[in-house]
């Protein structure tokens, strides 16, 4: 028992393990499925986190239609990273950290954990950041907002009401469909669109190199694949289930490539279009939805904002959490009481205070914030990939499910571009 | 499910206990300085040179296969060494010394073996070290940062398990100081449950006569807290008996889980030893082809009284009632009642004997005080009379029981059929789990996080 709100939503649960366990038939119903929103769904959304649309929105703004395809690898990457993290909790039923621990040993499992650590980290920041924007749009200051959303956020976590209320922030952060109809709005150059997602090319500058990494970090972000995971492990999931729980990853991953696509090109027809092509603030970023909501753009993308902040604010800390204490022992979560968990409390609690009072710092450059975060991501993605690769071709831990030769080498591919652009990145920084 | 009736008071003892061990056992063979000067860290030794005779380097150690037996502390059994990019298996016997950094064998000549894994036997490092192990006397699942050998009874055996943190973390170091072995935060073997490959064939070991004296509600715990594999093997290494009762003491949901993985002969197997009126509660919630698999594998006979109980509703009287009755003819004797009860002392339901007449019918319900203070030899036709138990039908309404619960004030209500032949019992135990449940109440021990 993990996750406090996969628990408290309850019938939400019991519907989709009904469903994957094909307890009527094998036909799996999409308009029930839809209703139910699955783990790969919640990962799929929170990945377009303010770290993620702010980091779309600089692509979009910056280099138009022509780097369109970073975003499509990202995607190609996100789908068969996590559909990979599904399968290995489902086979082994063990969480990631724990079985790196196993199986590579001490340092291994520790790297693991501190990368991951690092990573949600670096991301928890993020969607303070994020807070910090919406409510500066709104005209109040991020010592108001940041503290009272870690609060709020802790307090819904470790309560039992956050069932109720994750709906809520589930629908704010839908508000980022609205770049779907701003991108029909802004009329973009559809053909250049096209040949940009088909056609690699790229500037080799410093800027084009970081947007081009922090795309790939903030797709395929550590915690997602870690939290797939261990969502299968927790939810006992079985290999019956593991047909749903990929069309669920499927989804959820093809949705955050959309969206993501739909701000690229909105950005690009809006603000780069108009000359905008380097965001400062988030009120330029909130321009690109002029075209659908005019004068309220800056209200709805606040909105959206906040909704996605507080979605992924409270799903972080606790996979963080449950991760540490998978290093250790057993992984606990929320339904362990303070003085049987306190590791899970102390990851939880040092987690959030770390990022808001980082977001505090007087002057903390907001937008570099939610992009740098996301470059650090790409960087700690690598052992993490690595490790799981390892996983994937052991057949004592994977019998049938094993990777099979060509499946490795499209991994191996994968890790090859994050390596490639890290180091590229790396390159830029530092010469 | 959970019978945990005091908030918090197991996790206070679990912390108590804890305290306790770390102050140290006397009793613990790591008490003894011979043994605590000889500690040997199976992590720092793991890649350390495995040498002849004379000195000479023959490879380096890969693993260390111990062998489970009877005994409470396993011996090591052989070493796996990797000789010229090959992995080979050197038997236990031809080990001089070991110490902390280097194996010496006894002969020059070394004999090298293929190595093949043998029931009863693990290896330390792939199999033990930084997997989940149970740590029985603390009440708590932990994954061992390191284990530490010593020589004992003429063998090099694992004698302890470490812990702590700060074990993992010496580990990270380079050299010599990774190897020093650390040994504050140590338990004994003796109170681990090890559930690497090849452990759950052992029947005698100490642990698992330690795990049979837990109450069920806290290997209820333990199981939840396992993964994986490591969950499997736990409950294969209870007798079935136990097993059945801890899993009745799981939630819901994480028994659902459990069953799920497990093979259907086993749940089977697990689920006919349960109390029918839980095992029912089980099977309703699963999908309708895993019951039926489970329903397939079990006897006919247990088969067919839990699919009619499976088909109650669960806010009806049949679908809480348990169907397990000691059944009496009123021409039965006293001692045949007593002696059944006797057989059936280990179930809950033995605090009396249901009477029926010769068709079978509801006569009387007689409580075991009435028994023993009867003549051995009479009939309990004698012993029928005020006062009279109550009965209901399988589709009594959950508040109508209640109703006749606390009219009555009885600890239990008889379900009978159209006939008036008794079908279940239901017991005060049952009712308040109904009731529990139906208003979202779900026990002390689920915990809503710390605030709650």
């Amino acid at each position: 028992m993990v996750f406090s709100h996969e628990r408290k939503v309850r019938v939400r649960e019991v519907e989709f393990s009904e469903q994957v366990s094909g307890k009527d038939s094998n036909k799996i119903r999409i308009g029930a499925f839809l209703a139910v929103m699955g783990p790969g769904i919640i990962a799929g959304l929170s990945d377009d986190d303010p770290a993620g649309i702010t980091t779309y929105s600089q692509l979009g703004a910056q280099f138009a239609y022509r780097m369109l395809w970073t975003l499509v690898i990202s995607t190609f990457a996100l789908i068969l990273f996590q559909d990979l993290g599904a399968r290995i909790g489902v086979v082994t039923r063990q969480g990631l950290i724990g079985l790196v621990r196993q199986k590579y040993g001490a340092r291994a499992g520790l790297l693991a954990v501190v990368s991951l650590v690092l990573a949600n980290l670096g991301t928890m920041t993020a969607e303070f950041a994020g807070i910090a924007t919406a409510g500066q749009l709104f005209g109040f200051s991020k010592y108001i907002t940041v503290p009272i959303s870690a609060v709020l956020v802790s307090f819904l976590v470790l309560r039992s009401s956050f069932a109720r209320v994750e709906k809520v922030f589930f629908v704010l952060s839908a508000v980022f469909f609205a770049y779907v109809i701003a991108g029909f709005m802004s009329h973009p150059h559809w053909g250049t669109a096209l040949h940009g997602m088909v056609t690699p090319s790229m500037p080799l500058t410093h800027d084009a190199v970081y947007i081009a990494t922090a795309t790939l970090g903030t797709t395929l972000a550590p915690w997602g694949l870690a939290f797939i995971q261990s969502y299968a492990v927790d939810k006992r999931l079985t290999r019956d289930d593991l047909k749903l729980l990929r069309v669920d990853v499927w989804t959820g991953s093809l949705l955050t490539g959309v969206i993501g696509f739909f701000v690229i090109v909105t950005c690009a027809a809006t603000l780069n279009a108009h000359g905008t092509t380097n965001i400062t603030d988030a009120a330029q970023a909130a321009a690109a939805l002029k075209p659908l909501a005019g004068t309220l753009a800056k209200d709805l993308f606040a909105v959206g904002l906040i909704g996605a902040a507080l979605l992924a604010a409270s799903i972080l800390p606790l996979s963080t959490a449950y991760s540490i204490t998978d290093l250790m022992g057993r992984p606990s979560g929320v339904d362990d009481k303070l003085e049987e968990a306190p590791l899970f409390y102390a990851t939880f609690g040092i987690l959030t205070v770390i990022a808001a009072v980082l977001i505090l710092i007087p002057g903390a450059p907001l937008i570099t914030i939610l992009i740098v975060t996301q470059i650090l991501n790409a960087v700690l993605l690598l052992p993490l990939l690595l490790y799981m690769y390892g996983i994937s071709k052991d057949k004592r831990l994977m019998g049938e499910f094993a990777a099979t030769r060509n499946m490795r080498g499209i991994y191996l591919a994968i890790i090859a571009i994050v390596g490639v652009c890290v180091a590229a990145m790396l390159w830029f920084t530092f010469f | 499910m959970k019978a945990t009736v005091v908030p918090g008071i197991t996790s206070v003892t679990k912390v108590a206990k804890v305290t306790q061990r770390l102050v140290g056992r006397k009793d613990s063979v790591l008490a003894r300085k011979t043994v605590r000067e000889s500690l040997v860290s199976v992590a720092g030794l793991i890649g350390r040179p495995v040498r002849d005779l004379e000195g000479r380097d023959i490879g380096h150690l890969v693993d260390i296969v111990v062998r489970h037996s009877a005994d409470t502390y396993p011996p090591v059994s052989g070493l796996i060494v990797k000789v010229e990019k090959r992995k080979s298996f050197i038997n236990g016997a031809r080990i001089s010394s070991l110490t902390q950094d280097e194996i010496r064998l006894s002969s020059t000549k070394i004999n090298l073996e293929d190595f093949k894994r043998r029931e009863g036997e693990s290896l330390l490092d792939a199999d033990v070290l930084d997997h989940q192990i149970v740590d029985v006397d603390g009440l708590r699942v932990v994954r061992s940062s390191d284990l530490y050998l010593a020589p004992l009874d003429k063998e090099i055996r694992v004698v302890g398990v470490d812990i702590s943190f700060r074990s993992l973390v010496r580990r990270l170091f380079p050299g010599a100081l990774s190897r020093r072995p650390t040994p504050e935060h140590v338990i004994d073997w003796a109170t681990v449950a090890s559930l690497a490959d090849g452990t759950g064939v052992v029947r005698t070991s100490s642990s698992r006569s330690k795990l049979s004296q837990l109450r069920p509600a806290d290997l209820a715990d333990l199981i939840e807290d396992l993964e994986g594999r490591e969950q499997e093997a736990f409950i294969e290494m209870l007798e079935p008996e136990l097993a059945a009762d801890a899993l009745e003491e799981m939630e819901d949901d994480e028994l659902q889980g459990l069953l799920r993985g497990l093979p259907a002969e086993r749940s089977a197997a697990l689920l006919e030893k349960m109390e029918p009126d839980e095992s029912a509660e089980i099977l309703r919630d699963l999908a309708d082809d895993h019951r039926e698999s489970i329903f397939k594998s079990m006897d006919a006979k247990v088969a067919r009284e839990l699919r009619k109980l499976v088909s109650f509703d669960e806010k009806l009287a049949g679908g809480i009632m348990t169907t397990h009755l000691l059944i009496t003819v009123e021409t039965d004797t006293v001692a045949h009642a007593l002696k059944l009860l006797v057989e059936n002392r280990e179930r809950d339901i033995s605090d009396g004997v249901v009477v029926v007449d010769g068709r079978g019918r509801l006569l009387d319900h007689i409580q075991v005080v009435e028994l023993v203070a009867a003549k051995p030899t009479a009939l309990l036709s004698t012993l029928i009379g005020a006062p009279f138990p109550t009965a209901v039908t399988p589709d009594t309404k959950l508040e109508d029981v209640v109703e006749e619960f606390g009219n009555n004030r009885g600890s239990s209500i008889i379900v009978i059929d159209e006939k008036s032949k008794p079908v279940g019992r239901i017991l005060a135990d049952d009712l308040v789990d109904a009731l529990a449940e139906e208003s979202g109440y779900r026990g002390a021990s689920q915990g809503n996080g710390v605030l709650s």
